[in-house]
C-alpha cells in the first residue's frame, strides 16, 4: 500500500517550511509535523503580552537567501522587509559611535573619531563585498565531499580552486586571512578606532562559544556584509509583523503548493525498519508513514532522541555526540511604555530605529567572553537592541514600545552550583542594569519583561544547549564538516531520512539555505529511485 | 673590493648554520656573520654562575630533523643527545604526579593510576598523531607552493600531499581536517576526562603563542609538533653539555663542509641595488658583497630594518607590519645548591622523574587564566611553566651535588599595560620561584642565583623582535604558504638574491632545522641556475 505521504518533514522551522515548499512545488505530497502550536521555530512573533507582538528569538532578517524569496516569490504570500538602518554604540564616556547605510554621514562621523579609519572604512567595505562575491555561491552549493574520489565530488573542488585562482592576489590574502584569523586580528589590520574595532567584531563572534580574540572569528564579519535584502548588499531589516511574519510567509507558500502542516504535533520517534526511515510516531501515539523523513531539527534531536539505539554506526553518533552546541547567547525583550533615552545622544531620534549596540570597547567584549568561559553569564554582556515598533507600529499598543535585546555571552554550562532555572532573574536584571549605564531611564519605563536563557531554547524551541544557529559556527563544522565529516550532503546513515536544519550547511540565521539545498537533493534521490 | 661571495649568511643561529651546511655540501663557500661571541642563537649554552653552565634560552630540541642530523653527521662532530625515557611529569597542587614516558605502555600504566579509561583512550591519540603527523611532517619538508602562479612542481607537491592525505583513510583524514582550525582543550577533551594529562597534552598546543587552550587553531600547532614526535605530551630532546652543543656540532659540520663562520659580526645594513640585494654592512663599515644574501634574523628585522624598506612595495611593507610577532614567555634559569624536593614526587626511588622536562600548569582552566591575563597586557600570576634540571641527566654543567634548573614562563607579554620590563623584571622572577615553590618548598632556600629574561632581554640582547622566540606567532593565518605572507613563503623575498632561512618561514614552531634545509633547497635551485 503506498504512503499517504511522500515526505513528512520534521519541525515547522523557517528551514523545514522552506524545504516543505521546494519539495510540494516539485509535486511531491509532503507534511510538516511542528512541535509548537506556532510555526517558524526560533523565527516566530508571539503576543507575549498583550497587545505586544514579540519577535521572541531570531529579530532580524538578511540573510534569507534571494533565490528563495523568488522561487516562493514570498512578497506575493505578505513578507515585507523594512530597512533596519545603521548601527548606534552609545560610550560610557558620553561620546558614541553611529553608522548609517548614507556613505556621507558614516564616513563623517567615523573621521569624527579617526580620519584614517574613515579612509579605512571605505577600502574595508569594497573588499569585504569581493569576498562576498566569492563566497556566495558557496552558500548555494551542496558541500563537496573531500573523501570520495566521485568525479562529481572533485568536479566541485575544483570549481571552488578555480574561484579562489580567479580571485586577485589582494582578495586572496583578505579571503585566507578571513578564514583564519580572529576578528580583532583582523580588524586591527583596517582600523585604529576601539569602539568601531569593538562593534565590528561583534558579528564575528554571535551565536558562537568564542571570543573575539579567537582565531576563526574573521570569516563572520562577512555574514555582516552579505544581507541582501533586495540584492543590495549589507541592508538588514526587519520583517513587518515581527519575524515571524517570515515564517508565516513561507508557510503560506508552502500550503499553496499542498503541503499540508500540523502544529502542536510533537514527534516522538523516528520509525526505522531495517536501516530504513519509514515514518514517524507522534507523542499521541499516531503512526504517520512516508516514503522520505526530513528533519529541520537539530543533530541531537534527530539521531539521539528521536532514533532508537542500534540503528546508526558508532562512530557516526560517536561525532554527532561530538557536534558541539554550547548555547551561549540569551534574549531578553522589553515591553516599553517609552522610548529609552541614551545619555550619549538624548531624546528620541533616528539613533534608535537602528541596531543599538553595547560593545564600546574591544577589552569590553573580550572580558564578556572571559566571564562565560568559566561558565559564567558576563558580568557586562555585549547586547545587540533593536526598537522594531519604530518602524512597525502595528506590533505594539499605540505609543508603546519594543525593545529586543540579544545577549552574549550566556554559556548554557553554567560553573558548578549554578542552575539557570535560579539564575534566570539576576541575568535579566544584569542586562537591563548594563542597559541602565546607557539609558539611565530603561528601569522606569519597562511595562513587561520577557527572560529567555539558554535553557528556555533548549526547552522551549528544541534547540539544544540553546545554540541559536544548531551547532557552533566554527571552522570545524563548516562546509563540508557540518554537521559531522562525511555526512554534510543533507543524508544521514539512514536511507530515505535528511537534515534540512541550520546544523547542516550554510547553516544558521534565517537564511534558509540548508531547508532548500536539502529539498534539491532529496529530489535528486527522488529522480534517482524513479 | 673583492669579487662577490657565493652566500652570506645573516646570523648564526641553527637554521644559520643548517642552510650554510647545505650550501657547502654543494660546493659553494657560504660566509656566516653572527653577531654575538659565538653562533647558535637561541641554541645556546652559558655560564651564568660560576661553574653553572645551562641552555640559556631553548632547553629541548624540537626535535631535530632525523635528515638533517644525519647529513651532517652531527654525531661524528662530538654532538651527544640525550633522550631520557622520560618525556614529561606534570605535577598537580594536590600532591600527585602524572609521568608520561616514551613508552606508551608505561605511559599507560601511570595514566590508569588516574583513570583505566584514558589510559586506553592514549595509544589511540599517540597512533592518530603519528599518522596524521606524517602527512603533515611531507608538507613540513616542502616549499610551501606558489598559490598565485602554481609551478608544476608545486601542483605535483599538491597532489602528492593531497594523495598522502587520502592514503590517510576517510576517518584520519576528517580528523585532519576538523582537528586543524580546532581549539586544543576541544582536541584532548575528545579523549580524556583526567584534567592533569589534558593540560599537560595542551600545553603543547599553546607553548610559545599568544594564544590559550581555547583558542583555534592551538590543535594545529599541537599537530605540526606531533609531526616530529608523536607523543601526546612530546618527549625530552637535550644534548649534553646543552643546546649550545648541537650549535656547535653544526658550526663545526658547516664549516667543515667549506662553510667560514665569523662571529661577533654584526651586519647593520642589506644593500639593495637595482632591487637587487648586492651586500652586507658590518658594524665596522666593512662591506661584503655576495651573489646570494640569506638572512636567518626574523622577517621584520630583515626587512624592515636590515633592507632599507623604500626598496619595497608600500603594500608589502604594509602587510609585513602586520606580522604578528608578540612574545609571550620569559625564561628563567636557576643555580641551585641541590635538587628540590617536589612533593608530588616524595618516596621517587631515584631522579628519573625529573630527567624529562617538568609542566606546572595542571588544568585547562589554570593555562587559559594564564593566557586572559597576558590579554590586558599582564604577565600571569599563576603562570604556565615548563621546567628542565638538565644537570641530572648532564652533571656536567653544574659542580658536584648542585643543579641548574632552566624555566621556560608563560605568559609574559611583550608590551606590558602601564609598565615595561626592567621595572617589572624582579617581580616576574618572584612569581616564577613562588609558583614553583607550591610545588617544591624548598626551592627558595637551594636558589644560588637567578638569571631573568624578559620579552625585551629576548629582542635586545638576543635580537628576536617582539620577544618572540619562533619568529613570529603559531596562528592558522601565518603558517605554511601564509609564513611570513602569504605567496613569499618560498624563502624568497620580493628583493632579487634575498632569502630568508629563519624561524619566522615556514616550517617555523622550534628547533628542527627545517626552516633552515628547506630554505638551503630553494637557494639552491636558485644558485644553480
Amino acid at each position: 500500500m503506498a504512503n499517504a505521504y511522500d515526505v513528512i518533514v520534521i519541525g515547522g522551522g523557517h528551514n523545514g517550511l522552506v524545504n516543505a515548499a521546494y519539495l510540494a512545488r516539485a509535486g511531491k505530497k509532503v507534511l510538516v509535523l511542528e512541535r509548537r502550536y506556532v510555526l517558524g521555530g526560533a523565527a516566530c512573533t508571539e503576543e507575549v503580552f498583550p497587545g505586544f507582538k514579540f519577535s521572541v528569538c531570531s529579530y532580524v532578517v538578511s540573510l534569507l537567501r534571494p533565490e528563495i524569496i523568488r522561487d516562493l516569490d514570498l512578497p506575493r504570500h505578505g513578507l515585507e522587509i523594512l530597512p533596519l538602518d545603521g548601527t548606534f554604540t552609545p560610550m560610557p564616556n558620553g561620546d558614541h559611535l553611529w553608522r548609517v547605510n548614507d556613505h556621507g554621514r558614516t564616513h563623517r562621523e567615523i573621521a569624527r573619531h579617526s580620519k584614517t579609519d574613515a579612509e579605512a572604512y571605505d577600502e574595508f567595505g569594497k573588499a569585504m563585498q569581493a569576498m562576498c562575491r566569492f563566497v556566495k555561491p558557496i552558500l548555494s552549493m551542496v558541500p563537496p565531499d573531500p573523501a570520495t574520489l566521485n568525479p562529481k565530488e572533485l568536479m566541485k573542488l575544483l570549481f571552488l580552486g578555480r574561484r579562489f585562482q580567479g580571485l586577485t592576489s589582494e582578495d586572496k590574502y583578505n579571503q585566507v586571512q578571513l578564514m583564519t584569523m580572529s576578528a580583532i586580528d583582523f580588524l586591527d589590520q583596517w582600523f585604529e578606532t576601539d569602539v568601531l574595532k569593538a562593534t565590528m567584531s561583534a558579528s564575528g563572534i554571535i551565536g558562537t562559544f568564542l571570543g573575539v580574540r579567537s582565531p576563526g572569528t574573521a570569516y563572520v564579519l562577512l555574514h555582516h556584509y552579505m544581507g541582501e535584502i533586495d540584492g543590495a548588499f549589507r541592508s538588514w531589516g526587519f520583517a513587518r509583523g515581527g519575524t515571524g511574519a517570515i515564517s508565516n510567509a513561507i508557510a503560506d507558500a508552502a500550503r499553496e503548493a499542498g503541503v499540508e502542516i500540523r502544529t502542536q504535533a510533537a514527534i516522538a520517534r523516528i520509525i526505522v525498519k531495517n536501516g530504513k526511515a519509514k515514518g514517524v510516531v507522534l507523542a499521541s501515539g499516531d503512526e504517520i508513514y512516508a516514503d522520505i523523513i526530513s528533519s529541520s531539527v537539530d543533530p541531537r534531536l534527530t539521531f539521539v532522541k528521536m532514533i532508537e539505539k542500534g540503528n546508526l554506526p558508532d562512530d557516526f553518533l560517536e561525532e554527532i555526540n561530538r557536534y558541539k552546541f554550547r548555547g551561549s547567547s540569551g534574549k531578553v525583550n522589553l515591553a516599553l511604555d517609552a522610548l529609552p533615552n541614551f545619555k550619549a545622544m538624548p531624546g528620541p531620534g533616528a539613533h534608535l530605529r537602528g541596531a543599538i549596540s553595547i560593545s564600546p570597547s574591544v577589552e569590553y567584549m573580550e572580558r564578556a567572553y572571559d566571564d562565560a568561559k568559566y561558565g559564567n553569564f558576563s558580568r557586562r554582556p555585549y547586547i545587540d537592541m533593536v526598537i522594531p515598533t519604530l518602524t512597525d507600529p502595528s506590533i505594539a499598543p499605540p505609543g508603546k514600545h519594543i525593545l529586543s535585546c540579544f545577549v552574549q555571552y550566556a554559556p548554557y554550562k553554567l560553573r558548578p552550583g549554578l542552575n539557570w532555572d535560579d539564575q534566570k532573574q539576576a541575568f535579566g536584571d544584569n542586562v537591563i542594569n548594563t542597559i541602565a549605564e546607557y539609558a539611565p531611564n530603561i528601569k522606569d519605563i519597562i511595562l513587561h519583561k520577557q527572560v529567555i536563557t539558554p535553557l528556555d531554547l533548549e526547552r522551549e524551541w528544541g534547540l539544544s544547549e540553546g545554540n541559536i544557529f544548531q551547532g557552533e559556527l566554527s571552522l570545524e563544522q563548516l562546509f563540508f564538516l557540518r554537521p559531522v565529516p562525511g555526512y554534510a550532503q543533507f543524508r544521514t546513515p539512514i536511507k530515505n531520512l535528511y537534515m534540512c536544519g541550520s546544523a547542516t550547511h550554510p547553516g544558521g540565521g534565517i537564511m534558509g539555505g540548508p531547508g532548500r539545498l536539502a529539498a534539491l537533493e532529496i529530489l535528486k534521490d527522488f529522480k534517482g529511485a524513479a | 673590493m673583492p669579487d662577490a661571495r657565493d652566500a652570506v649568511i645573516v646570523g648564526g643561529g641553527h637554521n644559520g648554520l643548517v642552510t650554510a651546511f647545505y650550501l657547502a655540501k654543494a660546493g659553494y663557500k657560504p660566509l656566516v656573520l653572527e653577531r654575538r661571541a659565538q653562533p647558535g642563537g637561541a641554541a645556546l649554552t652559558e655560564e651564568f654562575f660560576p661553574g653553572f653552565r645551562s641552555s640559556i634560552l631553548a632547553h629541548s630540541a624540537g626535535p631535530l630533523r632525523p635528515d638533517i642530523v644525519r647529513d651532517m653527521q652531527l654525531d661524528k662532530y662530538g654532538l651527544r643527545l640525550i633522550t631520557p625515557d622520560v618525556g614529561v611529569v606534570s605535577l598537580s597542587p594536590d600532591g600527585r604526579a602524572l609521568i608520561l614516558y616514551n613508552s606508551v605502555k608505561q605511559s599507560m600504566q601511570e595514566i590508569g593510576k588516574f583513570s583505566q579509561k584514558d589510559a586506553a583512550k592514549y595509544p589511540e591519540l599517540q597512533t592518530s598523531l603519528a599518522k596524521v603527523g606524517k602527512v603533515i611532517g611531507e608538507a613540513l619538508t616542502l616549499a610551501p607552493p606558489n598559490i598565485d602562479h602554481p609551478n608544476r612542481g608545486d601542483l605535483w607537491g599538491i597532489l602528492q600531499t593531497g594523495r598522502s592525505i587520502r592514503n590517510l583513510g576517510k576517518k584520519d583524514m576528517y580528523r585532519l581536517l576538523r582537528w586543524g582550525p580546532m581549539a586544543v582543550a576541544d582536541l584532548v577533551a575528545e579523549y580524556f576526562d583526567t584534567e592533569l594529562l589534558r593540560a599537560t597534552i595542551a600545553a603543547r598546543g599553546i607553548f610559545g603563542t599568544f594564544l590559550g587552550p581555547w583558542s583555534a587553531g592551538t590543535s594545529l600547532v599541537l599537530l605540526i609538533r606531533g609531526a616530529g614526535d608523536p607523543h601526546p605530551a612530546g618527549s625530552s630532546y637535550f644534548a649534553q653539555g646543552g643546546m649550545g652543543a648541537i650549535a656547535e656540532a653544526m658550526a663545526s659540520a658547516a664549516t667543515q663542509a667549506g662553510a667560514e663562520i665569523r662571529s661577533g659580526a654584526e651586519v647593520v645594513e642589506i644593500k639593495v641595488k637595482d632591487n637587487a640585494a648586492t651586500s652586507v654592512v658590518l658594524s665596522t663599515g666593512e662591506e661584503i658583497s655576495a651573489k646570494a644574501i640569506i638572512s636567518n634574523a626574523d622577517p621584520k628585522r630583515t626587512l624592515l630594518k636590515l633592507v632599507d624598506p623604500i626598496h619595497l612595495s608600500p603594500d608589502f611593507v604594509m602587510k609585513l607590519q602586520h606580522y604578528r610577532m608578540p612574545g609571550t614567555v620569559a625564561k628563567v634559569n636557576l643555580a641551585l645548591a641541590g635538587l628540590p624536593e617536589f612533593t608530588a614526587l616524595k618516596g621517587a626511588s631515584d631522579t628519573s622523574a625529573l630527567s624529562g622536562r617538568i609542566h606546572i600548569g595542571p588544568e585547562i582552566d589554570y593555562l587559559e587564566r594564564a593566557f586572559d591575563e597576558s590579554k590586558y597586557g599582564n604577565f600571569s600570576k599563576q603562570p604556565y611553566l615548563e621546567i628542565t634540571i638538565p644537570s641530572v641527566t648532564d652533571p656536567s654543567l653544574a659542580p658536584p651535588g648542585k643543579h641548574v634548573m632552566s624555566i621556560y614562563m608563560q605568559y609574559a607579554p611583550y608590551k606590558l599595560k602601564g609598565s615595561d620590563w626592567d621595572s617589572q623584571r624582579v617581580a616576574l622572577g618572584d612569581t616564577v620561584v613562588k609558583t614553583l615553590a607550591q610545588y617544591a618548598p624548598n626551592l627558595p632556600e637551594l636558589i644560588l642565583t637567578h638569571q631573568i629574561i624578559t620579552p625585551q632581554d629576548l629582542e635586545d640582547t638576543y635580537g628576536l623582535s617582539g620577544g618572540h622566540i619562533f619568529h613570529g606567532e603559531l596562528a592558522l593565518d601565518q603558517f605554511f604558504t601564509m609564513r611570513p605572507l602569504l605567496d613569499w613563503a618560498r624563502y624568497r623575498t620580493p628583493i632579487k638574491n634575498l632569502y630568508m632561512c629563519g624561524s619566522g618561514t615556514h616550517p617555523g614552531a622550534g628547533l628542527t632545522g627545517g626552516s633552515g634545509a628547506n630554505a638551503a633547497r630553494e637557494i639552491l635551485k636558485d644558485l644553480k641556475k
